[in-house]
């Protein structure tokens, strides 16, 4: 019996439009990309490609966002090419011009009180921004959710940062390392030493002394909490707690002081995904030598060729691995970095995991679960359309927690507290 | 003889990370995986019995269900079927014990196999599924869970009787 049948890896890992995960995905508000590409009113319009869609991202004249089809409806051109100006973006061929709602304003070559251009529309999907990012909603306006209320995304601008970068394969193999906690010890056990948005935190220690934790993978309302259990002092585990919320935001259990932080990966098609990371502390704002050492690609943030969001590190150099580092343990894999060190390794199995190949393990028990609920939740809205779970704003509002229980606690009673959003009050960390 | 043409990078695409492109995943080798050489499907209390009987009618490769009973200080094994079982014998070729339990009747069971399993560097696996008495008693589960947390290295609270088919699945059963 296989593993995971071919049919069901094609489901989950295919999310252009009309196909069942590509449905799903429709169903959220998802980052479209970072404010910081949409600087000011006027500014150059960013070619976007989405869930297999190409797009551009605007801001008009009067600081409103639109997210349209990247190509003119006159002879489809790329709308990159367009002046953005007085309130729209023109497209230079021929001076056809559209607002942030796709609508056609302006057709050069009718007359000047033809109402041609009130039949032209382009597609187009709202863009929001909330916290760092620019966030859309590609499905039917007739079913679109309230906004998202992810912490990360609403805690005042000085206590978070996001960045972004490219990955070169399918979404879910990369998501599904965001649930693997038994990971973390080998092959980031030397971020855990040495990287300055790691290093420090006493459940450091329990990490690195207990390299064989248990595993627990409960339910949520928006997804899965996935437990991860290690030897603390006589009668106590330290328990790590990842949560997950439908379609693929997740947060790394915390350390310390140090920020939280956590990852949405949004596919922009079949073979290559956006890594959105970010860092915020819910009660201080971050410092500066936190925030420096985020932009300068420490913690869970990358690296990136200037002007890019793809990483100086990335396949074309095999990821500037040093067999030397790899040796002494500086980094485990040779390749430095958290996130790269994850996107090395995602991007080596293939464009796409086949899955039908894999050996999978009990530890691997929250991934086994998260393709199930993936693949349930879109079959559910396929065929009955069941409204899947993480839409509902009230949903986001999880944290990950990193905390030391008696050892005859469940971790899911003992926290109840601790995964919720409470605004003002610190996160629940060793 | 024309001289050697001198290159920036002298990787072949298939000699470095390149390789993970579309074009060279062609090339992976495709030969058949076994399956899991002999992992062990054990109920632990009656609720477990009907989900594990229900297991075992499905087409598996190599996997073993079995009923344990409670059986004061040794724990009673038996295939599904009826016949007895040895629970050293059984471990002998073991790889990983999947144990299914809906209460807390199964503690001794899940203490002896979990013990036993953990003496042979054998995997563990618990699924607590909610059983026939579920609405009854709504503490069964929670019950089932602090049983199984100190033998199952991995643990599945709330898991329905699809968990343990996709858990079976996934580990090539």
């Amino acid at each position: 019996m296989l593993v995971l049948r071919q049919d069901i890896n094609e489901l989950l890992t295919r999310t252009g439009p009309g196909t069942p995960m590509g449905e799903l995905y429709r169903q959220y508000w998802i980052p479209a990309c970072l404010a910081e590409e949409l600087p000011e009113d006027d500014c150059a319009p960013v070619r976007i490609k989405l869930l297999s869609e190409r797009l551009i991202a605007f801001r008009d004249s009067a600081g409103r966002y639109g997210l349209i089809d990247e190509f003119c409806a006159h002879r489809g051109a790329s709308l990159w090419f367009g002046r953005n100006e007085e309130g729209g973006l023109r497209c230079p061929y021929h001076g056809w011009k559209y607002d942030v709602t796709g609508q056609c304003v302006e057709v050069p070559s009718e007359a000047d009180n033809s109402r041609f251009c009130r039949n032209v529309k382009l597609t187009a999907y709202p863009l929001v921004k909330i916290g760092d990012i620019l966030w859309t909603h590609m499905g039917d306006p007739a079913t679109r959710p309230p906004l998202p209320e992810f912490e990360f995304a609403l805690v005042p601008p000085e206590q978070t940062y996001t960045s972004k970068r490219l990955q070169q394969c399918n979404w879910l193999q990369a998501f599904e390392g965001g649930i693997d906690s038994s990971h973390v010890t080998f092959l980031h056990s030397g971020g855990l030493k040495n990287d300055p948005l790691f290093k420090g935190a006493k459940g450091n220690e329990y990490n690195q002394k207990d390299t064989k934790p248990f595993f627990e993978v409960a339910d949520s309302d928006g997804g899965l909490f996935v437990g991860a259990r290690r030897n603390a002092e006589e009668g106590t585990y330290y328990w790590r707690i990842t949560p997950w919320v439908m379609p693929s935001f997740t947060m790394v259990p915390p350390r310390g002081d140090h920020p939280i932080h956590g990852h949405f990966w949004i596919p922009i098609d079949d073979e290559n995904c956006w890594v959105y990371s970010f860092d915020y502390h819910p009660v201080r704002p971050l410092s500066a030598a936190e925030r420096q050492a985020m932009i300068d690609g420490h913690g869970v943030h990358s690296e990136n060729i200037p002007g890019t969001y793809r990483p100086v590190a990335n396949r074309d150099n095999d990821y500037l691995m040093d067999r030397e580092k790899q040796r002494t343990g500086e980094y485990y894999s040779g390749v430095k970095g958290i996130a790269i060190q994850d996107a090395s390794l995602q991007e080596s199995m293939g464009p796409i995991a086949d899955r039908t190949r894999e050996r999978l393990v009990p530890a691997d028990a929250g991934i086994i679960k998260a393709r199930q609920k993936l693949r349930k939740a879109a079959v559910a809205l396929r065929d009955h359309g069941t409204t899947p779970p993480g839409v509902d704003p009230a949903h986001h509002r999880v944290r990950s927690a990193a905390v030391v229980l008696p050892d005859a606690e469940s971790f899911l009673d003992a926290c109840s507290d601790d995964v919720r959003v409470r605004p003002g009050v610190p996160i629940a960390s060793v | 003889m024309a001289p050697v043409e001198s290159r920036a990078d002298p990787a072949l695409p298939s000699s470095c990370a390149r390789a993970a492109t579309a074009a060279e995943a062609r090339h992976r080798i495709q030969r058949p995986i076994a399956p899991a050489r002999a992992p062990r499907v054990v109920a632990l209390d009656d609720g477990a019995v009907a989900v594990v009987r229900r297991m075992a009618r499905l087409p598996w490769a190599n996997a073993q269900f079995y009923a344990c009973e409670a059986g004061g200080e040794a724990v009673v094994l038996r295939r599904i079927e009826g016949r007895p079982a040895g629970l050293a014998d059984e471990l002998v070729a073991a790889d990983v014990v999947v144990m299914i339990a809906t209460d807390d009747r199964g503690a001794g069971g899940a203490h002896a196999i979990g013990t036993a399993c953990g003496q042979r560097g054998i995997m563990t696996a618990g699924l607590v599924v909610a059983g026939p008495d579920a609405g009854a008693d709504t503490h069964a589960a929670d019950r089932a869970v602090a049983a199984l947390r100190p033998h199952a290295r991995v643990l599945l609270p709330g898991a329905d009787e699809n968990d343990v088919v996709e858990l079976l699945r996934a580990l090539r059963a």
